[in-house]
């Protein structure tokens, strides 16, 4: 894979009707089968790299969101979202058909990096297979597990059972040679500083690190099969407060309320926009507020006061979400069509605190400029370590503050607007840096952007006319979307690009429901940022990247 | 100096009760030794458990142990009997004895270093155990004894946190020994005698009488500059923030001490604190006058404390306020910068007491 | 260096950010949702509750007449959505403020319904009322179809 952007002539730029895209493609389209959000091209299993080069590098569809693959009763299928990072709003699906017995199609890795976990996790729990892939194993379950269990056949009742010793263990017998001078070294699953439970595979030449290789599943709660037993209108909505569950849950109920009230085709009345804005961008501060906080745990030792204060104004906010949604972090908040409560009583209290909130923010976001940014010797540790080039970045499909802190100009909440944000006066926060340092300071910087979004938003709610106050469209009590729909919906969660894809069977609960999760693509980032850098330098790569294990694996 | 050295804490001991003999010296060592040693360890009970618990609370805006009596000094007991409580693990493949000499070493080098340390007079009782021609010297080898605890913890714990744990200390220790005593190298030069003794008494003298106040001579505020190399290159000698990276927690899972348990891990943190201490002691000694300050020379003992416990928070400080920095960047700092500039600084004095003397 | 500076200042300005709980606990909000209040004499067992929770929470007994005999709440399994109180029309259960609960198993916090009944209000909060001030006002609206939030 060559790092270079590929010959970006201009034409990548334009924007193509489906139609011109069809005939760009020309025989290598079987079929359309348009989504609600995209054209969908149908080709054939064996031309996947092909299509997906001429997508990329003839149209500009640099940026492969997801893969969601799915199993129906006479095929298998893998759709490859894609999208531009210049204009997410340019989407297209390629949706790769693969034979009921024995479901093989070409591996899109050569041309998207990404691709390679998103594949793998896709043989994982459905069982499609990639030629062609560098590495086709499980990832979320143990490599132990009998069938796949988001495929149609799979029995659940089946007990699996797997004795130890078929299990690959990590503890290897002690091994010596002669030839080398690495050393193995497995950081996690238990570990200080991998934010959850993450198992990094590392091998170490003295304190370099040669590779790295994350190990993740150790917190799959198989999320996306609870959504697709749940009800769109009430039983999904508890669910996404417990991807990214560090504070950020309205972020992720929004992405599950965009998806599928596009779905459904409502509308969301604008007075709710607002709350949801300010909620989500409240919850935004939060999920920041802990990732300065533990990156700091990480950099500092666990000894440092940074962590305490950051979470002290984690605390304060996160006060205010209790108040506007009774819950600390598993906020339940939003309905599709709006959110469940107005404003709490009386208002002007509530206006009051957040304003109180928004006064103090400038102060501490100045204490941790003091005590982290400027700080001689943090510089020192995290300038120039950990780097991420923009184009492996985007290769990566690195989404959120991970991408901007590489200059990647690329935010759902300004390119693919949603909500009330394309009304509101704020900027995309991005540095040129692509270290860790860079990471961290664009989330220092979005923060008070945030303040930004949340002043202007109080603002408006504090004028708004009583009589005025919708906080819910009317929707009906069961939804059935229609037959056969699909649709890939995503917005800027806390990091990154949250998309869920949805595929409606005509009944009250989803047929297929996936999540993107940002972290799951971030977190592929890693062993590019710390190979050839020292042990603390892959400790702050991970900890600047601010995954979510919960998010991760779901 | 003129003066005659004052009267060591075991002489004390051998004249108050008549002791007889070589046995009666034998026996008054011993006494006095367990005196300033409990003493010692007095202080890391207290620090360990329940100050540095407070400290830190203070720093992060939180309360901290309030609960086990008053001001939850009750804390210590129930800390201490909560840790040796534990259960003792042994992992498999650790390579003994070593692996259950190392926890012993770190205290043990720690604590003997104070026996050559002039603590000061408390009434007629003057804390000082042995003040040999050498003792300067003989402290800093205590001290860097240490290490060696480290790297056979390291190493013995069959774990490959612990063997990187032991490798940076070595790594770190290398890079700031020489430093360290390279610079306290210049004060032996001001002071020009080795014996602890005659350091602390170099330095009562006055430098500059301010608006009615006596400066002494501490060497902290003659030589400025060699104090701050002393005082960093002492952070990294005990393996304190910015230079904790032989622990470094979120890195190597705190490194040599990360397979040890109950008793032997009471050892190693024990260890630790002395080690800061005895630092601290170190620097007072050298830098900050010993056992002087205002008022009778009877309470210089409080001084002293008062100056080790000053150190302490000092440490504590640094810890809730600056990040670790990376072995390759301590050492480069250790061999590139230290070196050199602790070398420059005693030429500078060598020259300077040359030129004076 | 200024982190320094930074900390000393927050070391002395001797203000504190935690709270000695339980002496001194911290306010809930009155939204806040805590273990559930039940109250069988509202209760008309349409089992909505039952159907609406995500993780089968609730468990009811009927017998052939279709009287309720009994209502089990396990509150250790319970993920605290609120959406039982959102769907039942007559509000007989309700989340309470209260946060606190203790038990030796995880099968003590099974709790049926005179359990549920005795669970206390919160400071003398009516969650109701502060979550949905204008929920009676609403409930009668639309046209037919009623909705209930
Ligand atoms: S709060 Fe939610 S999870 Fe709990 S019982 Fe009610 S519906 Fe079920
Ligand atoms: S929804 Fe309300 S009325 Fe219906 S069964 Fe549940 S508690 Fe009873």
């Amino acid at each position: 894979m060559s790092l270079e952007r590929p010959d970006t002539t201009d034409d990548a730029a334009i924007e193509r009707t489906p139609d011109e895209l069809e005939a760009l493609l020309g025989d290598l389209v079987v079929k359309r089968d348009d989504h609600l959000n995209a054209p969908g091209f149908v080709i054939r299993p064996d031309t996947v790299q092909e299509t997906l080069s001429i997508l990329k590098e003839q149209a500009g569809y640099d940026h492969l969101s997801v893969v969601s693959a799915q199993e129906y009763e006479n095929r298998y299928e893998s759709i490859y979202h894609l999208k531009k990072f210049d204009d997410p709003t340019q989407e297209v699906s390629v949706v790769v058909p693969a034979d009921k017995d024995d479901p093989v199609s070409e591996s899109a890795e050569p041309v998207f990096r990404t691709a390679d976990w998103h594949e793998r996790e896709a043989y994982d729990l459905i069982g499609v297979e990639y030629d062609d892939h560098p590495d086709l194993r499980r990832i979320l379950l143990p490599e132990t597990w009998q069938g796949h269990p988001l495929s149609m056949d799979y029995d659940k009742d089946r007990p699996q059972i797997a004795t130890l010793p078929e299990h690959a263990n990590p503890l290897q017998e002690h091994h010596k040679d002669d030839e080398s001078d690495t050393m193995f070294l497995n950081i996690g699953p238990h570990h200080p500083a991998t934010h959850g439970v993450l198992h990094l595979k590392t091998t170490l030449d003295g304190e370099q690190v040669v590779d790295v290789e994350p190990d993740i599943g150790y917190l799959h709660r198989s999320e996306e099969q609870m959504a697709q037993s749940g009800t769109y209108r009430h039983q999904i909505m508890p669910y996404p407060d417990r991807w990214d569950y560090i504070s950020a849950g309205l972020l992720n109920e929004w992405a599950y309320a965009r998806a599928a009230e596009d779905l459904a085709d409502i509308e969301v009345p604008e007075y709710a926009q607002v709350i949801r804005t300010m909620g989500a961008e409240m919850c935004r501060i939060a999920a920041h507020m802990l990732a300065l906080a533990t990156f700091a745990l990480d950099v500092n030792g666990d000894f440092t006061a940074t962590f305490m204060y950051a979470i002290n104004d984690r605390e304060r906010v996160q006060d205010l979400l209790e108040d506007l949604t009774g819950q600390r972090l598993m906020f339940n908040y939003f309905r599709l069509g709006g959110v469940v409560w107005d404003l709490p009583e009386p208002r002007e209290e509530f206006f009051s605190k957040t304003r109180d909130f928004l006064d103090q923010l400038p102060e501490s976001v100045e204490e941790y400029h003091n005590l982290v940014t400027s700080n001689e010797i943090f510089q020192m540790r995290t300038i120039d370590t950990g780097i991420l080039p923009p184009e492996v970045a985007k290769d990566y499909g690195a989404t959120g503050p991970v991408a901007r802190g590489s200059g990647v100009d690329y935010d759902l909440r300004r390119d693919d607007p949603y909500g009330y944000y394309d009304e509101l006066d704020w900027d995309v926060v991005t540095e040129d840096g692509c270290d860790n340092f860079s990471r961290l300071l664009v989330r220092m910087r979005e923060v008070e952007e945030s303040a930004k979004i949340i002043e202007q938003c109080v603002d408006l709610l504090e004028d708004w006319p009583e009589e005025e106050r919708n906080i819910q469209a009317n929707v009906p009590r069961t939804l059935r979307p229609d037959d056969d729909a699909e649709i890939y919906r995503a917005v800027e969660g806390a990091k990154g690009e949250l998309g869920i894809y949805i595929r409606s069977d005509g009944t009250d609960k989803p047929a297929r429901f996936k999540i993107r999760s940002p972290c799951f693509s971030n977190l592929q980032t890693l062993p590019e940022m710390a190979n050839g850098e020292y042990i603390p330098d892959v400790i702050a790569a991970l900890g600047s990247l601010d995954i979510v294990l919960g998010e991760v694996d779901r | 100096m003129g003066t005659a050295p004052a009267q060591l804490f075991p002489e004390f001991l051998v004249e108050t009760f008549g002791l007889p003999g070589v046995l009666g010296e034998v026996v008054a060592a011993l006494i006095a030794a367990a005196v300033v040693g409990n003493i010692v360890l007095a202080f890391t009970g207290v620090a360990g458990p329940w100050a540095k618990r407070k400290i830190t609370a203070a720093f992060t805006d939180r309360i901290a142990v309030n609960r086990v009596g008053p001001f939850g000094l009750l804390i210590i007991p129930a800390s201490a009997v909560q840790l040796l409580a534990k259960e003792l693990i042994v992992p498999e493949g650790v390579d003994r004895p070593a692996w259950d000499i190392a926890p012993v070493i770190l205290p043990a080098s720690a604590l003997l270093g104070f026996s050559v340390i002039p603590m000061g007079r408390l009434g007629p009782i003057n804390f000082h155990l042995a003040d040999p021609e050498v003792g300067f010297a003989l402290v800093f080898a205590f001290a860097s004894i240490a290490s060696v605890s480290l790297v056979m913890a390291g190493y013995a714990s069959n774990n490959k946190y612990s063997l990187l744990g032991g490798l940076r200390a070595v790594a770190q220790n290398l890079a700031y020994e020489i430093p360290l005593i390279v610079t306290a190298m210049s004060v032996v030069l001001f002071a020009g005698t080795l014996q602890m003794s005659g350091i602390v008494s170099a330095q009562t003298t006055t430098l500059v009488t301010i608006a009615g106040f006596d400066i002494p001579a501490w060497y902290a505020f003659v030589n400025p500059f060699a104090f701050v190399l002393f005082l960093t290159a002492n952070m990294a000698e005990i393996g304190r923030n910015p230079f904790d990276i032989p622990e470094a927690p979120t890195e190597i899972v705190a490194g040599y001490q990360t397979e040890y348990s109950s008793a032997y891990f009471v050892l190693f943190y024990l260890g630790e604190f002395v080690h800061i201490f005895l630092g601290g002691a170190i620097l007072a000694v050298t830098f900050l006058g010993g056992a002087s300050g205002p008022g009778p020379e009877s309470i210089g003992f409080i001084w002293f404390v008062v100056k080790i416990w000053g150190f302490f928070l000092f440490t504590q400080w640094a810890r809730s306020a600056l990040p670790r920095v990376r072995i390759d960047q301590l050492i480069e700092i250790g061999w590139k910068g230290m070196l050199v500039l602790s070398f420059a600084n005693l030429v500078l004095t060598a020259v300077i007491v040359g030129v004076i003397a | 260096m200024k982190s320094m500076a930074t900390t000393m200042k927050h070391a002395l300005d001797g203000s504190t950010f935690t709270v000695e709980y339980p002496e001194d606990a911290p306010e809930v909000s009155p939204r806040f949702r805590g273990v559930h209040k039940f109250s069988q004499e509202r209760c008309i067992w349409c089992r909505q509750c039952e159907n609406v929770c995500p993780n089968d929470t609730i468990q009811i007994v009927q017998d052939d007449q279709r009287n309720g005999e009994q209502y089990n709440l396990h509150i250790g399994q319970c993920i605290y959505c609120r959406l039982c109180e959102e769907v039942c029309p007559v509000d007989a259960i309700l989340l309470t403020q209260n946060f606190e609960f203790t038990a030796d198993t995880k099968d003590d916090f099974v709790f049926n319904k005179e359990q549920l009944k005795n669970v206390p209000w919160y400071k003398g909060i009516d969650p109701l009322e502060s979550r949905n001030p204008d929920r009676g006002a609403w409930i009668g609206e639309g046209d037919g179809e009623v909705d209930y939030q």
